[in-house]
């Protein structure tokens, strides 16, 4: 289980997080929606230590990983894997040596036999054609599709999603939305997805919390999100731009 | 133009004091890490043989030509006192000692600022402003002895050892043109080096070459682990980094200099 207790955080004179808290329960699909700025990125970064913050606590299955040192968090992000917003892949190697990069670094395996495992992940993903290609040869939506094959070649427990479907083709939002369920359902792997998707929200969540200026606003499943009659959600949730919330 | 109050002046130095504190600090701190890495050596294999041939293979003709014009160009500034004095026998050891001692690494050290080292900061810079460092991190993979130590070990030995290709490149640029332009024998041109210059001049160049390629190598990867701010910020992290390389480069001569001279 991830706990985030009572998490504030500031970048210089701008306060980002006031106070969130938030509980993943283990195998679950959790989504975080929220405006642009709202802190969604900010606070899932919290969990590997890529940002620490200012005021509150971390806890991952009981055991608090708030503020440790960069070698001590190394085991954390072994468990748990993160897509970034922006895919991330290293643009000096093939697709393949990127999916086999961290197979290479942390499995007593050949080059051969990391190749091999990384040309498994990138067929989860349906990329496996492209494997000796470089990532600058396709655009967001397939890089994106190899981080998250990426994200999976160290078997973690975790995987934090920034925004996995955005910029993507139905149809391969569709394959990732499939693959984080199942992710889920058959290996009982928990999941936070940082999302504006509707469709992914309303098909995949099992949870969703709902950030704005940096507070928790909603916490629930995604039913919850058509029913409340909160202004903030339901102005969110339809797209309008009028209401209170200030885009 | 209306002049600074003395507090705007005295804040405007502050901030600058403060930022070459905190430029030379975050250096200190990174040579230590890597230089940690080294012993025992943690680091890539397949990505320190990427920029050693990166660094070494793709420099060496750009440093054989710059060598060979830099000697020929000795022999020109010197073959009119030469010629005045009749001291064709002192040719060699004029082109040779200059080379070796000073023209040679600074040359190949300022080539490696302004090539190798602004092509490091730039690649790191690019990584840093798109997360792909982050993402090194998040994959458990510490982007020091990933990124840094081999980048380290190609720009430092690299750096020497294409100081000593320079140094000879350079010897054969000044004989050829000594031979063209004064009638200097090949034989006497060398003959005067063999003579008069000494293994402590050779070493006093390769040692200056060592500490330039360490200086080049932390400046460059501190500013590419800095950068912020997207295209701009990486533009701005190259500029800043072949200006405080170059900058160093002349000041450890100094020391150098007047240390062993």
């Amino acid at each position: 289980m991830i706990e985030f207790i009572d998490i504030h955080k500031a970048f210089g004179s701008k306060q980002v997080l006031r106070g969130v808290s938030l509980e993943v329960k283990k195998g679950e699909i959790m989504f975080i929606i929220g405006s642009s700025g709202a802190g969604k990125s900010v606070l899932v970064k919290h969990l590997v230590g890529l940002i620490r913050p200012d005021a509150g606590r971390v806890i991952l299955d009981g055991v608090e990983v708030t503020n440790l040192t960069e070698e001590e968090y190394y085991p954390i992000r072994k468990r748990c894997a993160m897509v970034f917003q922006n895919s991330t892949l290293f643009d000096s190697m093939t697709l393949l040596d990127n999916v086999a990069l961290p197979i290479r670094k942390h499995f007593k395996l050949s080059l051969a036999e990391a190749r091999s495992e990384a040309k498994a992940k990138l067929a989860l993903v349906n990329m496996e054609q492209h494997a000796e290609r470089y990532p600058a040869d396709f655009g967001d939506g397939m890089r994106k599709k190899v981080a998250i094959a990426r994200a999976l070649t160290l078997n973690p427990d975790f995987v934090i999603f920034d925004e996995p479907t955005t910029g993507i083709d139905p149809i391969s939002a569709n394959i990732v939305d499939r693959l984080i369920r199942d992710l889920s359902d058959r290996l009982g792997v928990t999941s936070i997805v940082v999302s504006h998707d509707l469709r992914s929200i309303f098909g995949v969540a099992d949870r969703v919390a709902m950030l704005y200026k940096g507070q928790l606003v909603l916490d629930g499943p995604p039913s919850l999100y058509r029913e409340t009659d909160n202004a903030i959600v339901q102005q969110f949730i339809n797209g309008r731009p009028q209401g209170p919330m200030e885009v | 133009m209306q002049a600074l109050s003395p507090s705007k002046l005295l804040s405007r130095f502050g901030a600058a004091f403060m930022a070459i504190a905190l430029d030379v600090g975050g250096m200190a701190v990174l040579l230590y890490q890597i230089l940690r890495c080294l012993v025992p050596p943690r680091l890539d294999g397949m990505e320190t043989w990427r920029n050693l041939y990166k660094v070494g293979v793709k420099s060496a003709p750009i440093v054989v030509v710059t060598a060979m014009l830099t000697g020929a160009i000795m022999v020109i500034q010197s073959g009119a006192l030469v010629a005045q004095f009749d001291a064709f026998g002192l040719l060699g050891w004029g082109a040779a000692f200059a080379t070796l001692r000073e023209v040679g690494p600074i040359m190949i050290g300022l080539m490696f600022s302004g090539r190798v080292g602004a092509n490091n900061t730039a690649e790191l810079g690019t990584m840093k402003v798109t997360d792909q460092i982050d993402a090194l991190r998040a994959l458990a993979i510490d982007p020091i002895t990933y990124l840094l130590v081999p980048r380290f070990i190609a720009i430092v030995l690299m750096m020497f050892l294409l100081t000593i290709v320079g140094d000879l490149t350079a010897l054969v640029g000044g004989a050829y043109t000594g031979q063209v332009l004064l009638g200097v024998s090949p034989s006497l041109f060398a003959s005067s080096v063999i003579e008069y210059i000494t293994l402590e001049d050779l070493f006093n160049g390769l040692f200056k070459a060592f500490t330039f390629g360490i200086a080049i190598a932390v400046v460059s990867s501190h500013y590419g682990m800095t950068t912020s701010g997207g295209a701009v910020g990486v533009g701005r992290s190259v500029n800043n980094s072949v200006v405080a390389s170059a900058v160093l480069i002349f000041v450890l001569d100094y020391f150098i200099t007047s240390i062993l001279h």
